[in-house]
């Protein structure tokens, strides 16, 4: 049994975190591009065209039964052949780009479901109640609709998060240097010594950021919960 | 047959039941009234341990027991003893009518399988179920939930049946056939106490009628003696609200 | 974009020697993990406050982490910890680094998918109205009778659609056994693929042979659930 050094867990842990940024960083660009596509998808399905709704299905299906790791692979390896067809060079792109368009496309899928669920659990009346009393169809959506629908979001959308945030740690077998890669990078000038009190950092860093993005989402979801306990003043006061 | 005395019950600091005594004769039909949160659903689950008293007495038949440290082996006997019919129903949902009826039978009490058949049948017969046997209950309408309720109560030969508010969560036209039911078995000889709303029930079948209120017993006595010279104050004021509602709803 | 179909015939058919493999992962794992989830969502809503805690701590400990991290960790510590407990503790002479990979996989993904299917039962025992288990109880059967008779078919009928992610993602997982050197789809078409550097077309197939899969695990869940919740449909008549 080789020697375990508890105290280089802290040693390494300051190496590692010097590459949260790039960890975040992934998970903000793809949350990005990813929403994006995930509003389209979200409106093929609640649109009334026929063509719309089959082609964000079928999107969503596959998306849904492939690994991460495969799709990081395919598109590492395919966009650049792909677009290369069309005359366009992205071999010099930076690793980012492949990692951001690869989980832009996974996270996409989930966020039209994520979407989808919100927009239909807000019940027709609201909007309808608001325009009644004479709001503009923005402002019915903006000011009543839209709060409803981010609350309703908030559970579903975390998990997306949190998986996202795991998934994204595969980047590294691309070569992207987050704190998964720098782990990997230091485990491998080490000639794999000291594995262990890497891969633990590695698991309190993921932990205590799940944990965050857990209680963040936990505290948000409270705020827009119209609160009952605060004394039903407004509705006694009509 | 049945006695109990000083059933206490506190949910925190909510004293529910403030020491209520009763006793049930074989044949008797016992209506408890009383106005929400006056303790009689609570009484009622005590007596089948669904909820477990703080103090109290039981004696039925030749069970003598602590209703706070009964042992596991009488509350058992106590539940082979008794039915219970729910206000939500509390039908199995993954069982059939039958299968529900039957469960009780061929489970708790290892009846053989063809005689627990026969006998389940005969309790959907007298229900007016047995059209329905193989139907789930999410496939019967609240009121034949209900009557289900009620054979898989009657199917095992209970010396007391236990009704917790047996129409309450039935829409007004369902109420009767329920109604109809339980007047039938109280004809038949059968022992039951029953927590109601239905004032029409207790006039007509009750043989002992008992007010609670506040988790305690206030006042008991025939369907007669309640109904038309009750003499406690809080017993008038209740009867006249509620029959005053009850006039409205006919 | 040129393709070379040739390469790609031949990885498929080389692929299909891993489809036993991964779907050898999915059934061990599953079968193993549904009971010990179920025993951990059970006493979890149970008594016993330092069993609980510690379940809970597990539960979000797995959940919080990467399952590539939990690969590379338990691969790491596996094997030499293992030979560390026979040939020191135990005084055997068999050699660890024989046993065969696949039995690290099955360690990893049932201590993952462990945690998550008892999430899973958790939320469907709690889908069981509690008036259920009274009924039960007040027609005089016991609490075990209860359980195994009315709550449990019911919770299951419940959780069905939640199994069928769990195994879902549980499927997508194992094409990462390739990190503990097992020979799953994925590693195979990553071989044939380094050969001359046919990365693409190597993905390409898998891609396809993964969709099928995936498809095949929904559709016998939804034949499973159709039977299963028979007593949630609407009469025949």
């Amino acid at each position: 049994m080789r020697p375990f050094h508890p105290q280089y867990i802290l040693e390494v842990l300051p190496q590692l975190i010097w590459y949260l940024p790039v960890t975040v960083a992934v998970v903000i660009g793809t949350v990005f591009f990813g929403s994006l596509l995930g509003i389209l998808l979200a409106a093929g399905k609640v649109r009334r065209g026929r063509a719309g709704l089959v082609l964000a299905n079928v999107y969503i299906y596959v998306i849904r039964c492939v690994p991460s790791i495969v799709l990081l692979f395919l598109v590492y390896y395919g966009l650049p052949e792909l677009l290369s067809t069309f005359g366009i060079d992205i071999n010099s792109a930076g690793k980012g780009f492949f990692v951001i368009t690869t989980f832009s496309l996974l996270f996409g899928a989930s966020m039209a479901e994520v979407f989808r669920s919100a927009y239909e659990a807000v019940d027709r009346g609201q909007r309808e109640a608001a325009v009644s009393i004479g709001l503009t169809e923005f402002q019915a959506f903006y000011r009543i609709v839209l709060p409803q629908c981010v609350r309703v979001a908030i559970p579903n959308f975390t998990n997306a998060l949190v998986n996202l945030m795991k998934e994204g740690s595969l980047a590294y077998t691309i070569g992207l240097i987050d704190i998964m890669g720098k782990g990997q990078l230091i485990i491998g000038q080490n000639h794999g010594s000291y594995s262990l009190e890497i891969y633990l950092a590695l698991f309190f860093l993921y932990w205590v950021l799940t944990l965050l993005i857990e209680k963040g989402a936990g505290f948000s979801e409270r705020r827009l919960t119209p609160e009952k306990k605060r004394g039903g003043g407004a509705s006694k006061c009509i | 047959m049945l006695q109990v005395k000083n059933v206490r019950k506190a949910f925190g600091d909510n004293q529910v039941l403030r020491g209520v005594d009763i006793e049930v004769k074989k044949g008797d039909i016992v209506v408890i009234l009383g106005p929400s949160g006056s303790g009689k659903t609570t009484f009622l689950r005590c007596l089948n341990f669904l909820e477990r008293a703080d103090g109290g007495f039981m004696e039925f038949d030749d069970i003598h027991t602590e209703l706070k440290s009964a042992s596991k082996t009488v509350v058992s006997k106590v539940r082979k003893k008794t039915a219970f019919v729910f206000q939500n129903y509390n039908l199995f949902q993954n069982k059939t009518a039958l299968q529900n009826v039957m469960e009780g039978l061929t489970v708790a009490r290892k009846v053989p399988k063809a005689e627990a058949l026969a006998r389940a049948k005969a309790a959907l017969d007298k229900v007016g179920l047995s059209e329905r046997y193989d139907y789930y209950p999410s496939q019967l309408s609240g009121g034949q939930q209900q009557r289900v309720g009620i054979a898989r109560a009657i199917a095992v030969n209970p010396d007391v049946l236990l009704f917790d508010e047996p129409t309450s969560a039935l829409d007004p036209e369902l109420i009767g056939e329920v109604l109809a039911v339980m007047k039938k078995l109280a004809k038949e000889g059968a022992t039951m106490i029953v927590v109601t709303h239905e004032m029409s029930f207790a006039q007509e079948v009750a043989n002992k009628v008992i007010f609670m209120d506040g988790g305690v017993i206030v006042e008991q006595g025939s369907a007669k003696q309640i109904f038309t010279t009750p003499k406690e104050e809080r017993t008038i004021q209740f009867l006249r609200r509620v029959l005053k509602d009850y006039d409205y709803v006919i | 974009m040129h393709l070379n179909t040739q390469f790609m015939w031949e990885t498929f058919l080389d692929v299909l020697y891993g489809i036993p493999v991964t779907l050898k992962i999915v059934a061990v794992t599953l079968l193993v993990s549904a009971p010990l989830g179920f025993l951990m969502a059970v006493s979890k809503s149970g008594e016993g406050r330092v069993g609980r805690r510690i379940i809970v701590a597990y539960v979000s400990l797995i959940r919080g982490t990467p399952v590539v991290l939990q690969i590379l960790f338990l691969y790491s510590l596996l094997p030499t910890a293992l030979n560390y407990l026979i040939k020191e503790v135990l005084g055997l002479t068999y050699n660890i680094f024989n046993l065969d990979p696949i039995f690290y996989a099955y360690i990893v993904f049932i201590l993952n998918t462990t945690a998550v299917l008892s999430e899973v039962f958790r939320s469907a025992l709690a889908t069981v109205n509690s008036g259920q288990r009274e009924a039960a109880l007040a027609i005089g059967m016991s609490k075990i009778q209860a359980y195994v008779r009315i709550i449990i078919p019911q919770a299951l009928v419940a959780a069905l659609p939640n199994i069928c992610n769990t195994t879902v993602s549980l499927l997508k997982s194992t094409s990462l056994a390739f990190m503990m050197t097992v020979k799953d789809i994925t590693a195979i078409a990553k071989i044939d693929a380094s050969f001359g550097y046919n990365y693409l077309e190597a993905y390409l197939v898998i891609f396809i042979v993964y969709i099928f899969l995936c498809s095949a695990v929904q559709g016998v869940f939804h034949l499973t659930e159709r039977n299963a919740a028979a007593y949630k449909r609407p009469a025949a008549s």
